[in-house]
């Protein structure tokens, strides 16, 4: 159902009778071996090895269609379109999470350096059988972020008509292009550890329902987003695995920019602004990162004296009293901060 | 075997069952929409260029709906039902600007409204789009939308077949992946939103999971297939994986090359080039690899090179970035490696503009899976998009007046018959030896791509039909080797096989049954169109192991045959 054939470009007119350059196409071939972490609830967990010859143009989806087709019909995984845009395939190769259909076999040999290609579910979820995880969880939190635009009621019943900028456009759309695979949620720390956090993915849909001009539930978005936004530890493992490139932790960053906008802020919302002040402030005093006093400011003095108690124990101390010397140049600084010369 | 009852079920979670779901479910009926993937992972997903769309005030001045039906019925090599094409005509400004409205991100002008640019086979620049993904775009917003509704998912449910009685449809038997739990879902109407069939050819743009589904249910349920020969193949899909490279390449001065390095079209199109229209440039691609001119593998370069590093990025992003992606290649530095491959299919099950089918009362088809028939023998780029939503909609209209004006079935379905629909599944669990699916899936694959593909002929499709009645013969022996109860995907693969089967007598059937060329089906030994014996629909049933073949008139309004030049 792919359509294509733009027939009329405009601009340059290409010589029709030029010479192409070259005029063969490489190709090469190469036996690898695949294993497999398998899993059946009752079975269990076991490792499986095949083998199989791969050339420059097999992708990790094919060869898992070629060992069920040709070796193993039980194996089970989930793969749909194969031009990474339905994001049924992801999975960890290698160790590290990304979709089957966006990875060639001969390439992560050579990467790699192995011919050895391993297989496993993605982290986090819940295996369901041998690769396929029950994505609930990831759902979840996509549904708690209520993705779909809220219109006005003269915009529905044709009363108004949306205008939308091409550059708004082009910026929500970079965001709006999550294909629900849940790689950043499996391989997010966050997530792990805070109940409360939405997850990167989560996020990206979020804020690009958040910062669309024609959405009209902006305060109720707030709520859902800004106390999770900041929850997130920019560790830019999202960022990393993200087949799409939609940059997740960039949308976290954004949201957190809507912290002034908030009526009632979260305890959350509020220690992450000192945070975020008293590093400001520092640099502009100092031009460096004033560690013991962005501490002091964001979690205050009880907090401070409390965890100080703690450093002395672990001989931490001495970093806490360190005497910083401003930088020279403080008012290219000055400069730089209020986003003028650079 | 459980029972869950719904005012209507929709099967297939892409962009038309959504849309007839969303309709349905507005009225305040209950709905059900089941789908073997989670609504995104849907085949419209891959959509790329754009939708048609007709939108007064915001259109090309000289533009109106009466050229988009003559540029589509034309497209379509005069098979087209007119007043069907009016309808898509009509309603394409309506359905973008609905898209719009609830969310679309698509591209815009420099005042903020909708932008637009030029398709094959347009008189006038009509197609809305977003980037490259405008399918993806387009299904995220209408599942976004529909999620937000009273209406019930089951993603990662397996349709196993249609439930009727004599007269009408009573429900669908569907089983949930993860726990092989099979349940009856019973309702008054059955929309066949399944979509696709591309997983039918060796060679295909399509994802993993058309397997033909839906039309293989409706015609085990006693209904007909309308045009079931005619199948879309595109020149240019990438090596290997048939991803789909746009005609634009070709428009900003690609050129196609054999083996030798030669521009081997001056041969075949020698003023067109490598603009020669979808079935030529196909035909002689494939010429030229069976002619031994092709690259080990079976395949033509589509050289960019001469273009320059710039021009490719800026230009032809998407190609450029597919073929390194998937393919590994550098378009800048060497060719991109391109096949043709199947891309679309025009046939589907048989309903009339409302969406209704006449063979079965309560069932209802929309999208790929339905042949209204609007592309005729050849579908135009970017109505494909246009007909899912356009028709999606009319559909769901028509069950919802259908719901408001029928009682509930009188008679009960026995439960005996549901479960002689589940052991006809089990068979193949139970059977301890035989063939796996894998051999003869591929076994089917090549038999449809060599002998009812791009170049067909009497000899080859008789071979065909004789082929695929032996394998179809040889599936209902078929084994399943893992016993697994949860998700067990071969279980669910061998099912998708018997649906192929089905599928596949009927399309190779029809198409030999048709002696003349027009549009996709393209026959050696009868090579013109033929207006005078075969202007009219196929109307295919399976009767057992029995193709029965009829026809139908092709509704004309005002546009009358004429010689299909570009």
């Amino acid at each position: 159902m792919q359509m294509a054939e733009v027939k009329q470009i405009e601009g340059k007119n290409v010589e029709m009778n030029s010479q192409p350059k070259s005029s063969a196409i490489k190709n090469e071939e190469k036996e690898i071996v695949v294993k497999v972490k398998r899993f059946s609830p009752d079975k269990g967990e076991w490792w499986q090895e095949y083998k199989l010859k791969v050339d420059r143009f097999t992708q990790m989806t094919e060869v898992l269609r070629r060992i069920k087709t040709e070796q193993d019909p039980s194996l089970s995984y989930r793969a749909a379109c194969h031009m990474a845009v339905c994001g049924s395939c992801g999975m960890k190769i290698n160790g590290a999470p990304r979709l089957a259909c966006k990875t060639l076999a001969l390439e992560l040999t050579k990467e790699y350096g192995s011919d050895e290609i391993t297989l496993e579910p993605m982290d986090l979820y819940p295996r369901v059988k041998d690769l396929v995880v029950d994505l609930e969880d990831f759902y979840q939190r996509m549904y708690k972020v209520k993705p779909r635009l809220y219109p006005s009621e003269e915009v529905l019943e044709g009363k108004a008509e949306h205008r939308l900028v091409p550059e708004d456009q082009r910026e929500l759309w970079k965001f709006a292009q999550c294909i629900w695979c849940g790689l950043c949620v499996s391989s997010c720390p966050s997530v792990r550890n805070d109940p409360e956090f939405l997850g990167p993915a989560a996020h990206a849909k979020g804020y690009r329902f958040l910062a669309d001009p024609r959405d009209t539930i902006t305060e109720e978005r707030m709520n859902i987003l800004v106390d999770s936004s900041w929850r997130c530890t920019y560790c830019y493992q999202c960022f990393n695995v993200c087949p799409r490139d939609i940059e997740p932790v960039t949308t976290i960053k954004k949201t957190r920019a809507w912290s002034g906008k908030m009526k009632d802020k979260t305890k959350v919302i509020e220690t992450g602004e000192k945070h975020v002040n008293a590093i400001a402030d520092t640099i502009r005093k100092s031009g460096k990162l004033l560690e013991a006093e962005v501490y002091l400011r964001t979690y205050g003095l009880a907090q401070a004296m409390s965890d100080m108690l703690f450093m002395l124990k672990s001989g931490r101390m001495k970093y806490a009293l360190i005497k910083e010397v401003p930088v020279k140049g403080l008012n290219d600084i000055e400069k730089v901060m209020n986003g003028g010369e650079q | 075997m459980e029972k869950l009852s719904y005012d209507a079920i929709v099967l297939g979670a892409g962009l038309s069952g959504l849309m007839a779901a969303h309709e349905i479910g507005k009225e305040g009926f209950k709905v059900a929409i089941i789908s073997k993937v989670f609504p995104t992972r849907s085949h419209s997903s891959s959509a790329e260029g754009g939708i048609a769309a007709y939108i007064p005030e915001n259109s090309d001045p000289n533009d109106n709906p009466d050229y988009m039906t003559y540029d589509t019925v034309k497209g379509g090599d005069y098979l087209v039902d007119q007043d069907a094409a009016e309808l898509l005509s009509m309603k394409s400004g309506e359905i973008a600007t609905v898209m719009e409205r609830w969310g679309t991100l698509f591209n815009r002008q420099p005042d903020g409204r909708i932008a637009i640019r030029y398709f094959g086979g347009q008189t006038y620049p009509r197609t809305r789009f977003v980037g490259d993904k405008t399918g993806m775009a387009l299904l995220h917003t209408i599942y976004e939308r529909t999620s937000g509704l009273d209406v019930d998912f089951y993603s990662e449910w397996f349709a196993l077949d249609l439930v009727r009685d004599q007269e009408r449809v009573k429900g669908v038997v569907a089983m949930e992946m993860k726990s092989m739990m099979p349940v009856f879902f019973e309702a008054r109407a059955v929309v066949m939103a399944t979509g696709g069939m591309g997983m039918l050819y060796r060679h295909s743009t399509n994802s993993y999971i058309n397997t033909g589904d839906g039309y293989a249910m409706a015609l085990r349920a006693g209904v007909a297939l309308k045009d079931p020969e005619f199948v879309q193949f595109h020149p240019t899909a990438l090596y290997p994986s048939d991803i789909l490279i746009s005609e634009a390449a070709r428009g900003e001065g690609a050129v196609l090359i054999n083996n030798k390095g030669e521009r081997f079209m001056k041969r075949y199109a020698p003023n067109k080039l490598d603009l020669a229209p979808r079935d030529i440039a196909s035909r002689s691609i494939l010429t030229e690899v069976k002619e031994g001119r092709g690259f080990p593998g079976g395949f033509v370069g589509l050289d960019l090179t001469h273009l320059g590093p710039d021009y490719i990025k800026e230009r032809l992003a998407l190609a450029y970035e597919a073929a390194k992606s998937f393919s590994g290649i550098d378009a800048t530095v060497e060719p991109i490696p391109v096949r043709p491959a199947q891309h679309y299919y025009m046939g589907g099950i048989d309903v009339d503009i409302t969406g209704t089918n006449h063979d079965l009362r309560g069932l209802f088809a929309a999208g790929e899976a339905a042949c209204v028939s609007v592309h005729g023998a050849n579908r135009l780029g970017s109505n494909s998009l246009l007909e899912t939503l356009v028709f999606g909609r009319e559909t769901g209209r028509t069950v919802a007046d259908y719901l408001k004006s029928t009682d509930k079935p009188s008679s009960s379905v026995e439960n005996a018959e549901l479960e002689k629909m589940l052991d006809e599944a089990y068979l193949f669990v139970k059977s301890e030896s035989g063939v796996h699916f894998g051999e003869v899936q591929n076994k089917l694959r090549d038999v449809m791509w060599e002998k009812v593909g791009v170049f067909r002929e009497e000899k080859g499709m008789q071979e065909a039909v004789k082929e695929v009645k032996e394998l179809r013969q040889q599936v209902t022996k078929m084994y399943v080797n893992d016993k697994s109860k949860v998700y067990n995907t071969e279980f669910f693969n061998a099912l998708e096989l018997r649906n192929m089967m089905d599928l596949a007598i009927v399309i190779s059937s029809s198409a030999l049954n048709r002696k003349e060329s027009r549009g996709a089906h393209y026959r050696l030994d009868y090579t013109q169109r033929d207006d005078e014996n075969w202007l009219k629909h196929t109307i295919s049933y399976l009767r057992g192991n029995t193709v029965e073949i009829g026809y139908k008139p092709v509704k004309m309004t005002k546009w009358k045959p004429e010689p299909r030049v570009y």
